[in-house]
């Protein structure tokens, strides 16, 4: 095993625990009525939230706890600690649309209650890989709060077990992660060298050789880190017909799916099935992140508009100087709702509900959706292009996707927006000590 | 239609007897420089040994020149209610420079209110030499500059023959100046990008 | 091969009752000048009618944009001894920025010592917003950037939380600006210089 310098007893477990196959759960979202209920709610929650000292166990169901700047303020934190967190985050998601190109259809006032409301007080999330340790996990979740005065359920989503383990437009998906230094993970093949933790975990050195700014007094933000979530749409119906309209044939199609991304629906990634896909390749973790681009300079293989291609660009020659392990981020997505469904054809079938709550983690989040969002996602100019990202990328009414190829690039005009914004919210993921730092506010 | 030059040429290398001495001269010349400059002065030392193809040049009787891309920094005294009007100007004219596209030879300029409007920074990117730009521009478009620059402290009227001896009074010429394309004029610029355009347009068709 | 000449599109222009208040407003600032000030003022009516498609907006924090350009304009004090130094050094460089080719967005940069050698004026025309990329400057070009801004008086070093905090201390943002291909970024333009030498060569193989 690798050397361990994190204190994992100290970090949540969802930091480490890569997502399992399949994968079941619930994400809660509660309001702080008042303090002392919020306080109380976070001292019995305390004792279930599941440390990263035994990453490996993803069969084990584990519970992750989280506040939004609001829900700080509701437990009654000391205002020199609220001020201590960076602007994003006390701006909260709705109020940062600007930053992070929420436009449009995108806006937060279009966005699904309770989002955007600034009730999102705490968001408590149960993972596992079995369903039966899932439901008692998420049984004692409830336990803790269901009769507690001061809490109030805003709502509650089942999420996981899609047939095949698919996302609503039927790819496997969350295979490309960071490797983090000293959090004693076997890093993967493909997953490039470990990023120094400090860029993932508060008060560790990060990549410039010093931590990064740190919520205050130490032990509320030592061992913490950020977690943007953003609920998402997805418009099924327009993207079939989109592959429809492309492709004439099924083997088509297929491949079109796959220039969108960079991976074909199974996971294979195409710099490795370049031609047809690989499901073997694709079910293997040791083998199907395995690649960078040096022999794709042309994008012949993986497009540089592909959504893989974007949020990792890996070797990639950036049109400016970029230094691509500055803007990773760890992904625990759970995709919800109906399954995919080949046949969805119909404006209709773009509204049943479907999609993906986004779930990104890092030591500066907001700084980096933000990021992420305006510069690789609604912007080209990085790979030296003027399109936006086919997956979540919010188009405009004659968007283009390129796809380079021999002899003559094709380029396909009108792509829709697939994935449509419902709401969202910037958290903090405290340590298990700062968890029990703020249950004991007050007294 | 004339061919273009190879764009990414090789920079050429200094001799390593060379590059010891310039490093020599910049370590003398940093030698009171807290320590981790004096590091980052050493990793410099790959990027010292090589000139680049293009180096600057000067722009005519004062400025800087890389290719044909110039430099014009100028920072005058505004006469009295001069900053007010020309804010006023900028405003009602909503950033309105079709003046400026008409002469045809301005990359980037920009107007800078300095010392609590009592001077203005003006610097622009122009193509060609200084001369020429002069005279272009008050060959094209006197009353622009006429309208504008009359909010100067002594500004003697386009048409005076002192015009370009007032504009080098208060010019200052750059120490260093860097070009991304110095081969690029702005005319040539825009005709790549109608080329780009119609390119673009014929291969969609044919794909 | 024959390719489509660009259609001119006509740039929108104010509604004349506009244009009519516009003036009024500009004869009312200009009431005190002089008799060729006015008469070239009367001359701008259908420039100022006309809207330019590309409005000036934000860079981010600071500055002003025009499509994809962003301008960057500092005025700093310089350390004793600091302009001396920095002229050596720029002299050594032979104008080599090899560091601003790696960055890859800075359209131009000028550095000018102004005020008899106690101030720098560092002004920059570059793609997007300036401090979206900082961070990576700050781990892939450090001691360029230490030591080029090392002469400027409480440079805090590339890697200090307040580096950019720092950089709007001193920038000051223009109250116009223009540029004349708002929409070809670095990369663009340098693509766009290949496919012109190609396109070139096809023409001349196929005739």
């Amino acid at each position: 095993m690798a050397t361990v310098s994190l204190e994992l007893t100290e970090i949540q477990a969802t930091l480490l625990r890569s997502r399992p196959a399949p994968y079941y759960g619930t994400h809660v979202m509660l309001r702080i009525d008042d303090a002392r209920g919020g306080r109380e709610l976070l001292h019995r929650l305390v004792p279930h939230v599941d440390s990263a000292a035994d990453w490996w166990l993803h069969d084990n169901a584990w519970t992750a706890v989280t506040l939004s700047y609001a829900g700080l303020v509701a437990l009654g934190t000391p205002e020199a600690t609220l001020r201590s967190f960076p602007t994003a985050f006390r701006e909260g998601m709705a109020a940062r649309a600007e930053h992070l190109f929420d436009f449009g259809p995108n806006e937060p006032k279009n966005w699904e209650a309770p989002f955007g409301s600034g009730q999102i007080h705490v968001a408590l999330s149960v993972f596992s890989g079995d369903q039966t340790k899932w439901r008692l996990a998420s049984e004692t979740a409830w336990t803790q709060f269901r009769e507690l005065q001061g809490v109030t359920l805003l709502m509650s989503q089942d999420f996981g077990a899609q047939p095949g383990d698919l996302n609503s437009f039927g790819y496997k998906d969350g295979i490309g992660q960071p490797a983090i230094e000293g959090s004693g993970v076997e890093p993967l093949p493909g997953q490039g060298r470990p990023i120094k933790a400090g860029e993932f975990i508060l008060g560790y050195p990060g990549e410039s050789g010093v931590p990064l700014v740190m919520p205050q007094p130490d032990i509320l933000g030592r061992n913490g880190t950020y977690v943007a979530l953003r609920k998402y749409q997805s418009r099924v119906g327009a993207f079939n017909r989109f592959l429809r309209e492309n492709g004439n044939t099924p083997e088509e199609r297929e491949l079109l799916a796959a220039k969108l991304v960079g991976r074909w629906r199974s996971g294979a990634p195409l710099t490795l099935a370049p031609e047809r896909d690989d499901p073997a390749l694709a079910a293997d973790p040791r083998r199907n992140n395995d690649f960078d681009y040096a022999k794709d300079p042309h994008g012949y293989q993986v497009p540089f508009g592909a959504h893989m291609r974007r949020m990792n660009p890996r070797d990639t020659e950036l049109a400016q100087l970029t230094d691509v392990n500055l803007h990773r981020i760890v992904r625990r997505g759970t995709t919800y709702g109906a399954p995919y469904d080949p046949d969805a054809v119909s404006e209709g079938d773009d509204e049943i509900p479907r999609g993906v709550y986004f779930i990104a983690m890092s030591a500066k989040a907001m700084d980096t959706m933000e990021f992420l969002q305006k510069e690789w996602i609604n912007k080209g100019d990085f790979m030296n292009l003027r399109e936006r990202d086919p997956q979540i990328g919010l188009q405009d009414k004659d968007s283009v996707f390129t796809i380079p190829q021999h002899p003559v690039r094709r380029r396909i005009h009108g792509i829709e927006t697939f994935n449509v914004l419902r709401g969202g919210e910037y958290l903090f993921m405290p340590s298990l000590s700062a968890l029990r730092w703020l249950a004991n506010l007050g007294s | 239609m004339q061919t273009q030059q190879e764009t990414q040429s090789k920079p050429t290398v200094l001799p390593q007897k060379e590059v010891d001495t310039m490093m020599q001269d910049l370590r003398e010349l940093y030698k009171d420089a807290p320590d981790y400059i004096k590091r980052a002065l050493e990793e410099l030392r790959g990027g010292i040994s090589e000139i680049p193809d293009t180096l600057m040049e000067t722009a005519g009787r004062i400025g800087a020149r890389q290719g044909v891309v110039s430099e014009l920094t100028v920072i005058a005294p505004f006469a009295k209610g001069g900053a007010e009007r020309l804010r006023k100007l900028l405003a009602l004219t909503h950033g309105n420079f079709s003046a400026t596209e008409k002469v045809g030879s301005v990359h980037d300029m920009r107007f800078v209110f300095l010392e609590n409007d009592t001077k203005m920074l003006f610097a622009t990117a122009y193509d060609g030499d200084w001369d020429d730009y002069l005279d272009d521009f008050v060959s094209k478009i006197p009353n622009e500059l006429d309208v504008i620059f009359w909010n100067f402290e002594g500004w003697p009227g386009i048409h005076s023959p002192s015009i370009k001896d007032y504009i080098a009074q208060f010019q200052v010429a750059a120490e260093a100046w860097y070009v991304s394309n110095p081969r690029l004029s702005v005319p040539q610029a825009k005709r790549l990008e109608k080329i780009d355009k119609a390119l673009n347009e014929f291969l969609d068709k044919i794909s | 091969m024959q390719l489509q000449p660009e259609t001119q599109s006509k740039p929108a222009a104010l509604p004349q009752k506009e244009v009519d208040a516009l003036m009024q407003h500009l004869r009312d600032a200009f009431k005190d000048s002089p008799d060729y000030a006015k008469r070239a003022l009367e001359e701008l009516r259908d420039e100022i009618s006309t809207l330019s498609d590309a409005r000036m907006e934000s860079a981010g924090r600071i500055g002003n944009r025009q499509g994809e350009v962003s301008e960057l304009t500092i005025i700093a004090p310089l350390v004793k001894g600091g302009a001396e130094r920095l002229r050596k050094l720029l002299k050594v460089l032979h104008g080599n920025f090899q560091a601003a080719d790696k960055v890859g967005s800075v359209h131009d940069m000028r550095f000018v010592f102004i005020d008899n050698d106690t101030r720098l004026l560092f002004a920059t025309a570059y793609d997007g917003d300036w401090d979206v990329y900082i961070n990576d400057f700050a781990t892939k070009i450090p001691n360029q950037l230490d030591v080029l801004f090392s002469v400027v008086e409480g440079w805090p070093g590339i890697h200090s939380p307040q580096v950019k905090d720092f950089i709007v201390k001193y920038q000051i943002a223009a109250d116009a600006w223009y540029v004349s291909n708002p929409h070809m970024t670095v990369a663009q333009a340098r693509r766009l210089e290949k496919i012109d030498t190609a396109l070139a060569q096809f023409l001349d193989k196929i005739s």
